[in-house]
């Protein structure tokens, strides 16, 4: 069902499920007219395993075997899949949103009842007061574009009996796809339609009583590992390389006495529930699962009995000692100590717990997370630009140890100004705002907002190590100053905090303003931009929060499909500028391994047996692939090929299309490929071989012959091909060029959007595509080597002729404006220089060149 | 009667299928009308409850804020960096580290880590001056067993270097002292205090170390996908050929020919699978993970950059001995300096932490290595520095002719000889600042604090360059801001004959080095010549002058791994000229150094950085028969 347009609806295939929910009552059918909105094809599938229904439609003569011509087409039109994800479907859901928007909405002003589904394009319409006369009507909202064209292709008979038929057909077909439909609509609408998710309160949840007696967990055991306290094989090999995770449903726990356990589940971890549940990492099958997730809350551990929370634990369905079990705590401990982790016996569980110190943190086995600051949500900061702010030091937090206090009382002093001090205010009349205000003497400011003031935020150790000041801090750009000796700062398994905090030892706190002041503008700036960004990330919602610390377990438990350090850390700005070349090693390829010349050609096999003779004469030429392009010709027979002295390999293709010359066939060998046309016999040996070694030095760019140039039109306001002989290139032509082989993998699997099909339907552009590739992934420009400025071809004047045409020129400028909508950048990049070699029309000797014959233009 | 023959069957079709409707999908439309009963098995969610906006927050007000903590004094029994390392001896000059001399007989590997320690730039013989006091903990073979040191004081500062795991029965308590060794246990190990070091092993060398053995930039060279390491160091590698291979016997290639032995190369796969002490588990392991299917679903792309990765990796930290003790005491180093440390992506992408010196900057862009990554450029500006030797005429015509580049932001002359500085220098639109004081040649490159671009276009009195020829030169420096730019070139060889490094500065159709005394680089490359270069190098260079060329080039070429590039000089047909004649000093003729600092440079650096280029990069248009009018670089081209 490809019509399923509510992005919050997932679609579920009932053929996914492991088996038919009523095997007798689910039929599916699916046909192209609806999702393809091609009517006119009559080509559509029933699946049922009910033999009534089989018989009763067979006999119909509905379903029959369809023709060659017409499976071919489907063929096609299923097979490329880049084009129905990337560019139909999209499409369609648009379009089909916005005739369902409409429909609903007219629907709704005209007071008809309907049912509001995320698909098709049919709405049920409940029209009983409309319509006296019948049950039901049946609207069908043929979206926009779509026309029923049915008649056109159904055989031609009598008129009579075609408008019988036509009627017949067409109401008998919606009557089966209503029934198709009700029966297997409800599986992938529940999970987020109000009609079937059971609204309830917390307070009706099932009762469980705890005997005084039942089981207690162990303590934590502080020698936990993933390896030795976490099943794995629970989570078994996936291909999404997800981990599955279960929520317990909701009970509430009272003690032999009918006294609560705890508050049943507070605003925060019902969010964090939710959030897990609407995630991807959620299953309702317990038995799939590798994660479990009980409702017990232990957010905050002054809110719970620990002996009796730690029963509730012991007696869920799959503890097992908790393992695979995983706990949020944000404040744990209690007074007089405050332990750094929660105290609630939980034997092998995973801890998600916020404030963990060296000590009880147990590295790569639990996860630190934030302590969640509830002004998050409460207040908005808008962002704020990196630099200097009005207050250099701020300290806004209240209840300090006096100690503390008088360290940054005496900092304030020697530094006047620039470093602020705050404390609670102590003479305001209304209790209930003092949290949103912070007092220096008289003076009152708004808190969270002065934080913008300043450019560092002290966040010193409280009670707890944890401190949801952090996450105001972050929020406000300003840079925490973190005090709290062996605290295990959030997500620091994934985050890289040197980059947006400074940590100071609390012993060196009378040393902080120093410290401060030794970093450079520069990194301040970054360091503000950062911690801004951990905050939109991973602080600022419940559910940023829960969906990270899976990630993190995700992460661990699919090493090889981990989220990168720069995935976690780089901001969206950085990401979007940045450019990771795929071929970053510093490598010089060995020269004995030589190149692979690989020719495309049709049918002009007299040109392509004299480039296969010119070619091979190139010392570091190591093999010659040939792509016969012609379907309808076989290619010459072996003893009619030049003889040449390295091996010479002919793949034919299915179609003649041109992304076939930037196939990774598995016959190339050599990381360095040279693309060349069959007509291409102008270049002489020197001037390849000069080439392959330039293509050396620079084996992850483009190195070709004819340069060209892409420049932005001012009076049209786009990008223009240029072809004159400028002294600059942004591009060089693959008639001719050496390039490495993965571009070849990348042209054919990873180009964006659509352009491989755009290139291959209008048999054009294929060079400009891979210069956009590669100057997109590299970040580099091409090389153009040698004076050579275009390919003269003297049996093909015409073609010539050809790409001198305005027609062509224009059709250039269109492919330019067209990839770098594509690509959503201009990634080409233009220079000045091209290489020759180093003796090129030096006043030297040429015998004692090594590249003489180099220089017709 | 046809119309009405037409209009019988119409309403018989209509009807029929009515009926049809009806009874296929009118039951299922009756449930419309009624109340939607929850399905079992099928996916509920975490219900949406009714009264959800009502439940209250977990952090009830008053709780937050919080009471007031006490200062903690620092937990005993383990340790970690802010309570067991006192950072206050390590203001002065960052991380000085003594070396406790051996008491006895030492082992090779043992000797090759004093000697990189006494060689790098963090040595120091007094105890009492330095932040870090190493220890060697001895040999095993030995079979002694370390006494207390003198200055030992709990361990606090104290390094205790472990080549073999615990050899010694515990003749002192550790304390407060970092520990570094090969495979910890999670259980001893500190994270953030102790180090882990890889194993060490006798033939390890001792600087320099075999480069990574990939050579090509490809996914899957491999013929197995998978080795596995099996009891004493052989390997079975596993096949690729059946994806939904259970991992039994038939996934296996026969133990006969699939096995190596130790001291054999490494198997030919894409990944090998180390397992620690336990190897008999790794198949156990693999039988239930699936890893075999899983790492056949990792993309190419992914394969290639780990590929990648291990190679940079080997090549930066893990090569050879020095390397691995530079790269532990700049770990340390790190720490200490906090904030000012490495940024990740400098211990993460090439040249490696060890060459990209956090004293110059911590911020990647102003490196020469991290512009792609950062998404960012070199500025457009560069600064001439041009070196005054004997005997001192002032370089009037190179002032003008490089002041006229629309690219140039500031000229520096260092005045480095007898004679007294001129009255007058000619009137430049640019700032000209002079740099007076009779200085050693290696001081061409020391970090002046006055050079503000990150381009340096090094001169000498004596170069002769026109305006156009260095406006190319700095955009073609733009493209490739880690290597030189320069306009004259020379050779390294392999001397068959005298067995060693030979040098020539003929015209050759391949060139290795660029001449300093005309080339642009990255003004990095003078903090890294003058700070990490070990102190004998560059003493050698102020020895024999025209060795500092051959220096520099070795030291970018180390960094880079590439050749520098060359660009057309005008006046190279003049004879004796001028540029070619070396480094600054009074000498006659242009004349090559002496062949032993190519040999004695390579010695020092362990290994022949130096790779050559066959080309040279011009103009676009250079020297093409089309009109002078189009050219943008016309002048280069006069004879």
């Amino acid at each position: 069902m490809l019509s399923v347009f509510e992005e919050s609806a997932g679609y579920r295939s009932v053929l996914s499920l492991e088996r038919l929910p009523d095997p007798q009552r689910t039929h599916v059918m699916w046909a192209t007219s609806k999702d393809f909105g091609m009517s006119g094809l009559r080509f559509g599938t029933l699946y049922t395993e009910n033999q009534d229904v089989a018989t009763a439609v067979a006999s119909l003569c509905r379903y029959h075997g369809l023709s060659g011509l017409v499976q071919y087409q489907m063929a096609q039109l299923l097979r490329d899949r880049d084009w129905i994800n990337q560019v139909y479907l999209p499409e369609n859901h648009a379009r089909l949103k916005a005739a369902h928007t409409y429909v609903s909405e007219e629907l709704r002003a005209l007071g008809i009842p309907f049912l509001s589904r995320g698909a098709g394009f049919f709405i049920w319409v409940d029209l009983r007061k409309e319509c006296e006369k019948e049950a039901v009507c049946v609207i069908m909202c043929a979206s926009v574009k779509y026309n029923i064209r049915g008649p056109a292709l159904i055989p031609r008979m009598k008129t009579k009996h075609r408008i019988y038929y036509i009627t017949l057909f067409s109401i008998v077909l919606l009557g089966l796809i209503a029934t198709g439909m009700f029966q297997f609509w409800p599986h992938s609408i529940e999970s987020s339609n109000d009609w079937n998710v059971e609204k309830r309160s917390v307070r009706d949840v099932p009762v469980v009583r705890l005997p005084a007696d039942s089981p207690i967990p162990e303590r934590g055991d502080l020698s936990c590992r993933m390896h030795t306290c976490f099943d794995v094989y629970r989570c078994g090999f996936n291909p999404k390389n997800k981990i599955k995770v279960y929520i317990y449903a909701l009970k509430k726990y009272v003690d032999d006495f009918g006294v609560p356990v705890s508050n049943t589940i507070s605003r925060e971890y019902n969010e964090l529930l939710t959030a897990i549940s609407d995630s991807d990492y959620y299953t309702d099958d317990i038995n799939r699962a590798c994660l479990f997730v009980p409702s017990i809350d232990v957010l905050n551990q002054n809110t719970l009995r620990i002996k009796e929370t730690a029963q509730a634990l012991a007696q869920l369905s799959r503890w097992d000692r908790g393992t695979n079990h995983l706990l949020f705590n944000m404040l744990p401990g209690g007074p007089p100590d405050y332990n750094t982790a929660l105290d609630v016996p939980r034997d092998r569980a995973l801890l998600a717990g916020g404030g963990f110190s060296t000590w009880t943190y147990r590295q790569g086995y639990d996860v630190s997370i934030p302590v969640y600051s509830p002004l998050s949500a409460e207040v908005d900061l808008p962002e704020k630009g990196p630099g200097p702010r009005r207050y250099f030091l701020i300290s806004s937090q209240v209840g300090l140890h006096p100690e503390y206090r008088e360290d940054l009382e005496a900092l304030q002093v020697k530094h006047g100004e620039s470093v602020l001090v705050l404390d609670k205010c102590t003479n305001l009349s209304e209790g209930g705002l003092s949290i949103r205000k912070r007092c220096h003497k008289h003076q009152v400011f708004d808190y969270p907002q002065v934080l913008q003031e300043a450019t560092f935020c002290v966040v010193l150790r409280g009670a707890r190590l944890g401190q949801a000041i952090l996450s105001d801090v972050l929020q406000a750009g300003c840079v925490p100053v973190v005090i709290a000796d062996s605290y295990i700062l959030p997500f620091s398994e994934v985050l890289d905090w040197k980059r947006a905090s400074v940590v100071v030892p609390e012993e060196k706190m009378s040393d902080v303003y120093s410290i401060l002041q030794s970093i450079p503008q520069r990194q301040i700036e970054e360091m503000q931009r950062q911690a801004r960004w951990f905050w939109e990330a991973y602080f600022q919602s419940i559910k940023a929060i829960a969906l990270a610390t899976l990630q993190i377990i995700n992460d661990r438990i699919y090493p090889y499909a981990a989220i990168s350090y720069e995935e976690w850390n780089d901001p969206p700005a950085v990401k979007w500028g940045s450019v990771s070349n795929p071929l970053f090693l510093p490598l010089i390829p060995p020269q004995s391994q030589g190149f692979t010349a690989i020719v495309l050609t049709y049918d002009r096999v007299e040109s392509l047996f004299r480039v296969i003779t010119e070619v091979s004469k190139v010392p570091s030429l190591s093999k010659l692939l040939v792509v016969w392009n012609n379907q309808n010709k076989n290619p010459p027979e072996d003893s009619l090929w030049p003889k040449i002295r390295v091996p010479l390999k002919v793949v034919r293709t299915a179609e003649n299309k041109l992304s076939n010359r930037f196939f990774p066939y598995d016959e190339i060998e050599t990381e360095a490929v040279l693309a060349i046309d069959d007509d291409i016999i102008m270049l002489t040996s020197d001037e390849l071989q000069f080439g392959y070694e330039v293509w050396r030095e620079f084996p992850d760019r483009l190195v070709g012959y004819p340069g060209r140039l892409h420049l932005w039109d001012h009076e049209m306001n786009k990008w223009k091909y240029e072809s004159e002989w400028t002294n600059e290139v942004s591009m060089v032509l693959t008639g001719a060029a050496f390039y490495h082989k993965y571009f070849n993998y990348l042209y054919t699997y990873k180009m964006p959007g659509d352009i491989k099909n755009w290139v291959d339907a209008h048999m054009n552009c294929e060079d400009i595509a891979m210069n956009f590739l590669v100057a997109n992934v590299t970040g580099k420009a091409v090389i153009k080597v040698t004076p050579r400025k275009k390919f003269k071809c003297p049996e093909c004047t015409a073609i010539d002729g050809l790409s001198l045409d305005q027609t062509h020129m224009v059709e250039r400028s269109e492919c330019i404006n067209k990839f770098a909508s594509v690509f959503g950048t201009m990634p080409l990049k233009v220079v000045e220089h091209r290489a020759d070699p180093v003796l090129y029309k030096d006043d030297f000797p040429e015998k004692l060149k090594s590249f003489p014959n180099i220089g017709s233009l | 009667m046809q119309s009405w023959r037409r209009r019988k069957s119409l309403w018989l079709a209509l009807s029929a299928s009515w009926l049809l409707l009806v009874l296929l999908g009118g039951f299922s439309l009756l449930r419309l009308a009624l109340p939607p009963r929850p399905r079992p098995g099928a996916p509920q969610g975490w219900p949406r409850w009714l009264d959800a906006e009502l439940l209250q927050s977990f952090s009830q007000a008053g709780e937050l804020p919080e009471d007031a903590a006490s200062p903690q004094a620092p937990h005993g029994g383990s340790c970690n960096w802010g309570a067991c390392f006192d950072t206050s001896k390590c203001r002065g000059d960052g991380l000085k580290v003594f070396v406790y001399p051996a008491s006895g007989p030492i082992s090779e590997t043992h000797h090759r880590i004093l000697a990189s320690i006494e060689g790098s730039r963090f040595h120091t013989f007094s105890p009492a001056g330095a932040c870090l006091l190493l220890l060697l903990s001895l040999d095993a073979q030995t079979g002694e067993c370390s006494s207390m040191p003198l200055q030992w004081n709990r361990g606090r500062n104290h390094l205790v270097l472990r080549l073999h795991p615990a050899p010694c029965p515990k003749t002192f308590q550790l304390g407060q002292a970092m520990v570094a060794e090969a495979s910890p246990t999670v259980d001893s190990f500190r994270p953030g205090f102790d180090v882990a070091l890889p194993f060490l092993p006798e033939a390890h060398p001792l600087r320099g170390g075999a480069p990574g053995q990939l050579q090509q930039h490809s996914p899957q060279p491999g013929i197995a996908l998978l080795a596995l390491e099996e009891e004493r160091g052989g390997w079975r590698t596993a096949d690729t050929g059946s994806s939904a291979c259970p991992w039994d016997a038939r996934c296996e290639q026969d133990s006969g020919p699939g096995q190596t032995q130790r001291g054999e190369t490494l198997p030919n796969a894409t990944f090998c699978l180390i397992s620690g002490h336990r190897p008999e588990a790794a198949s156990r392991f693999l039988q239930a993970l699936q890893v075999l299917a899983a790492l056949q679903e990792m993309s190419p792309a992914r394969v290639l950059a780990l590929r990648q990765q291990t190679q940079f990796l080997w090549d930066a930290y893990f090569s050879s001995v020095e390397k691995v003790i530079h790269t532990t005491l700049e770990v340390i180093q790190d720490r200490i300096f906090g904030t000012s440390a490495h940024p990740s992506l400098l211990w993460n992408s090439p040249p490696g932490a060890l060459l990209a010196l956090s004293t110059f900057s911590t911020s990647p862009q102003d490196f020469p290595f991290y512009h792609l990554q950062q998404g960012s450029r070199p500025e457009g500006r560069f600064s001439a520095l041009i070196w005054v030797g004997p005997p001192g005429q002032p370089p009037l015509k190179l002032i003008q002719a490089v002041a006229g580049s629309q690219h140039c932001a500031q000229i520096l002359v260092l005045w480095s000889n007898e004679r007294p500085l001129p009255s007058s220098w000619p009137e430049t639109a640019m700032p000209l600042t002079v740099i007076d004081g009779h200085r050693k040649v290696s001081d061409r490159f020391f970090p002046y604090s006055t050079i503000r671009t990150d381009a340096i276009l090094s001169l000498d009195a004596r170069s002769s360059l026109s305006t156009s020829e260095v406006d190319f030169a700095f955009v073609v420096w733009q493209s490739f801001p880690e290597r030189m730019v320069g306009f004259l070139t020379s050779s390294h060889f392999w001397d068959e004959a005298h067995g060693g490094w030979g040098y020539t500065a003929e015209r050759t159709n391949e060139f290795s080095m660029v001449l300093t005394t005309a080339a642009f680089y990255h003004r990095y490359y003078h903090t890294l010549f003058t700070h990490s270069l070990p102190k004998a190098l560059r003493t050698l260079a102020d020895e024999a002058p025209t060795c500092v060329d051959v220096l520099m080039n070795f030291l970018v070429a180390a960094v880079t791994k590439r050749p520098p590039i060359k660009v057309p000089y005008g006046k190279q047909r003049q004879e004796a000229a001028p540029l070619a004649s070396g480094g600054p000093g009074p000498r006659p003729k242009p004349q090559a150094p002496a062949p032993n600092c190519v040999n004695q440079i390579a010695a020092a650096f362990g290994h022949m950085p130096l790779l050559s280029s066959r080309l040279r990069l011009d103009p676009v248009l250079f020297k093409d028969p089309v009109s002078v009018q189009r050219k943008k670089y016309r002048s280069l081209e006069k004879p």
